[in-house]
């Protein structure tokens, strides 16, 4: 017994001695886990890839990458895009109908290509279970291991001809030539070599962290703030069937996400030609024309609407829920009101719902400093006095 | 010294792997594999496709049925009930293989004559907030309409008196008996819906529509069927839902009359819901080692 304890405590003096050796020679490799806190009344499960467990440094790189112009991978001012030139955080992480660059909202790529469809915003994403983008493409059980989740995405939007058209092997070089982040790289993931794949890890690391749940019908929820009669009664018509029936498809007291992140084909034609709808995704043919229900937080400022931007106003959105529902035997059967032409609102009505849906405007999630494009980039820290 | 330590604690955990061995001899458990399956005039439910006709002539198709099942009970012959799970309720779904199969273990030998349960979720359960999780989650029931969670959502679409194939939602919850004298722009206070306490977790909205009460519509299922539960053995038994039966029964119940939507229509939840007394049958399908 005596024996194997003098062993333990040599054993100990031995990691005592090497630890502190290592502080000297090298930085030591000791990320600090982040806990995301779960706010009032939503889901508990997260989807966290197993392979990329969130950490303050991950999250802190991701966001520098995030914002990076240089991620396609070249170094003209002419060249340079990041997630950050599209998905901007004062329009909920779209480019927004007033974008400077991209007219009404319809982004395209370096090359000048526009996207496929209109943006999605990157809200409260890490409760989304069923799949990212318009028609769920990429979801956790996806055969396709290239095809699972935000880390995939990063990839996707490099290489994307109407997004960054760049090569990943490139920008993960050019990312090694910038100083300062390889350090960052080391501190997050325990090596200086950068490769693509922690560059995904990271920028997914905080897109996970962007989350929306300080409106004030988020207060109302936690019993903070009391709606209007007009916010109340836009309530009661989102969550009723006689009223204005989104409740199924965009959630409300019991699903806070405002959405279930589920597909459905909420009648806007009576054609579907669309080669990326979830169609393109189950090749099950009911599920033509059929599109992800997006989240409803924040979703005055992230214009332009629908799949295909057909929409440039949430007025617009509320008439066509109203009145302008189109019949096919592919609608979804929760758009029960269709032979009537929608749900058929009344002015005061619609405006009552227009001032519910506002109060899912969180404006702390669009001004957070920890959400927006850093002061300066781990390659120019000498200007940072200038930046702060 | 230390190879006595090391005879004592051997000696030690043979004893008490011998007593957990013994107690399994004075209680001896089996398991029960409980299928749900989803049937229409006897044929499994073959979902978005018009092929059947209810009682009132309607031709109708489904497209998916996501429901609860909970306080599942087990009798035993005796009149003994058995409380064969800890979990309050099931979430079932035909779009979900894996909810519609539920596995109960360490269940006590012997004869068995009935299964029970509530379908949907019993008053005291159901409550807003109780589930924050998908799929669960997405059954809320609106607190206006007295909060909690839909028993059902039945999703489909009948050929309607025009000859179009128009949506239905057979939605089941909780009823609401509305005030109809009052303009509908009339309120009552909030404290009159959360006497029933569905708005735990909520701070009670100022107004609230027009409703004078609210309607429990849960209901218990008894299931007589005799079947065994053997230490080691595994049975098998299957819960059906027959759809059609929603449709016929006490009432007739037609789409024409009630229309597309239900939630607020507790005159059609109820002719609903008096035939769904009649919608469940529980079958024994097998019996057989645990390890097959
Ligand atoms: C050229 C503009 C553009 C750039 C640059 C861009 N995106 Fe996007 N993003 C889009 C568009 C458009 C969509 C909708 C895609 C679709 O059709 O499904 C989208 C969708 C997404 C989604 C899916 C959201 C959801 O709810 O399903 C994620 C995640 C995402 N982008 C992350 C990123 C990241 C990370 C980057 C940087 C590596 C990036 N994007 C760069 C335009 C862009
Ligand atoms: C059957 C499910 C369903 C119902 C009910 C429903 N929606 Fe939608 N909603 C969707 C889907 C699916 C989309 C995306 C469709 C597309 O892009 O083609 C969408 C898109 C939207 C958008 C645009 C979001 C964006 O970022 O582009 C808004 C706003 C919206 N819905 C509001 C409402 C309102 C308000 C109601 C009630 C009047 C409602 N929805 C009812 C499924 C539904």
């Amino acid at each position: 017994m005596w024996r194997s304890r003098q062993l333990l405590f040599l054993f100990f003096l031995g990691m005592l001695l090497t630890a502190c050796r290592r502080d000297k020679d090298q930085p030591i490799y000791n990320p600090v886990p982040y806990q995301i806190d779960i706010p009032f009344g939503f889901p508990t499960k997260l989807n966290i890839p197993s392979d990329n467990p969130m950490t303050e440094e991950g999250i802190a790189l991701g966001r520098f990458l995030f914002y990076d112009g240089r991620l396609s991978g070249r170094n003209h001012p002419d060249s340079l895009m990041s997630c950050g030139s599209c998905h901007v955080q004062s329009r909920n992480f779209e480019a927004g109908v007033d974008h400077p660059l991209f007219e009404s909202g319809f982004v395209h790529g370096l090359n000048g290509q526009q996207t496929h469809h209109v943006m999605l915003p990157l809200v409260n994403l890490v409760w989304n279970h069923s799949g990212y983008g318009w028609n769920g493409f990429l979801y956790p059980e996806n055969p396709n291991p290239g095809l699972r989740n935000i880390e995939d995405f990063v990839r996707l939007a490099v290489q994307a001809k109407d997004e960054m058209d760049a090569d990943t092997s490139r920008v993960k070089a050019l990312f090694q030539t910038l100083p300062g982040y390889p350090e960052l790289f080391f501190n997050a993931f325990g090596t200086e070599k950068i490769t693509f794949k922690n560059m995904e890890r990271a920028i997914a690391q905080f897109v996970r962290t962007l989350i929306s749940a300080n409106a004030p019908f988020d207060r109302f929820l936690r019993g903070e703030y009391q709606l209007t009669a007009s916010e109340l009664n836009g309530y009661v018509l989102f969550t009723t069937e006689e009223g204005a029936d989104c409740f199924h498809c965009h959630g409300g007291g019991g699903n806070p996400l405002f959405t279930t992140h589920l597909f459905y084909n909420n009648g806007k034609d009576s054609v579907f030609v669309d080669s990326l709808d979830r169609f393109a995704v189950t090749g099950d043919p009911m599920h033509r024309g059929a599109y992800k229900a997006p989240s409803l937080r924040n979703v005055a400022v992230s214009g332009p609407f629908m799949h295909d931007g057909r929409f440039e106003t949430l007025d617009q959105v509320i008439d066509f829920y109203a009145h302008q529902v189109v019949y096919s035997d592919l609608i979804d059967p929760l758009m029960h009101h269709v032979l009537r032409g929608g749900v058929q609102l009344t002015p005061q009505e619609k405006t009552d719902l227009k001032a519910f849906i506002a109060t899912l405007h969180d404006e702390n999630f669009l001004t957070n400093p920890a959400y927006g494009p850093p002061a300066y980039f781990p390659d120019e820290s000498f200007k940072s006095d200038s930046h702060d | 010294m230390y190879k006595s330590i090391l005879f004592l604690s051997l000696l030690f955990i043979w004893f008490s792997a011998c007593r957990s061995n013994h107690e399994n001899e004075q209680n001896p458990s089996g398991e029960i594999q409980l299928g749900i399956s989803h049937t229409v005039d006897g044929n499994p439910l073959a979902t978005d496709t018009l092929q059947y006709v209810n009682a009132a002539g309607n031709h109708y198709l489904v497209s998916e049925i996501q429901w609860f099942l909970s306080d599942l009970k087990l009798e035993r012959e005796d009149g003994k009930m058995v409380e064969p799970t800890d979990d309050m309720a099931y979430y079932i779904d035909t779009d979900l293989p894996e909810s519609r199969s539920i596995v109960l273990r360490n269940l006590p030998d012997g004869n068995y004559r009935a299964l029970h349960f509530t379908f949907g979720l019993n008053e005291e359960n159901n409550r807003s907030g109780l589930f924050v999780n998908p799929p669960e989650s997405f059954m809320f029931w609106p607190d206006y309409l007295g909060g909690g969670y839909h028993y059902m959502k039945l999703n489909g679409k009948w050929i309607n008196a025009d000859g179009l194939a128009e949506p239905f939602n057979f939605h089941l919850g909780i009823g609401q008996e509305y005030d109809s004298s009052a303009l509908k722009s009339s309120y009552i206070r909030p404290n009159d819906c959360c006497a029933a306490n569905h708005c735990e977790g909520y701070k009670p909205p100022s107004k609230m529509m027009p409703v004078r009460a609210f309607i429990q519509n849960s209901f218990e299922v008894t299931l007589s069927q005799n079947f065994v539960v053997r230490h080691g053995m595994k049975t098998k038994l299957e819960i059906e839902m027959k759809v059609e039966n929603w449709f016929r029964g006490k009432h007739v119940y037609d789409h024409n009359r009630w229309g597309g939507s239900i939630m607020q229509q507790q005159a059609a939840m109820k002719q609903g819901l008096e035939n769904g007394l009649d919608v469940f049958a529980l079958h024994v399908t097998s019996i057989s080692d645990v390890a097959k």
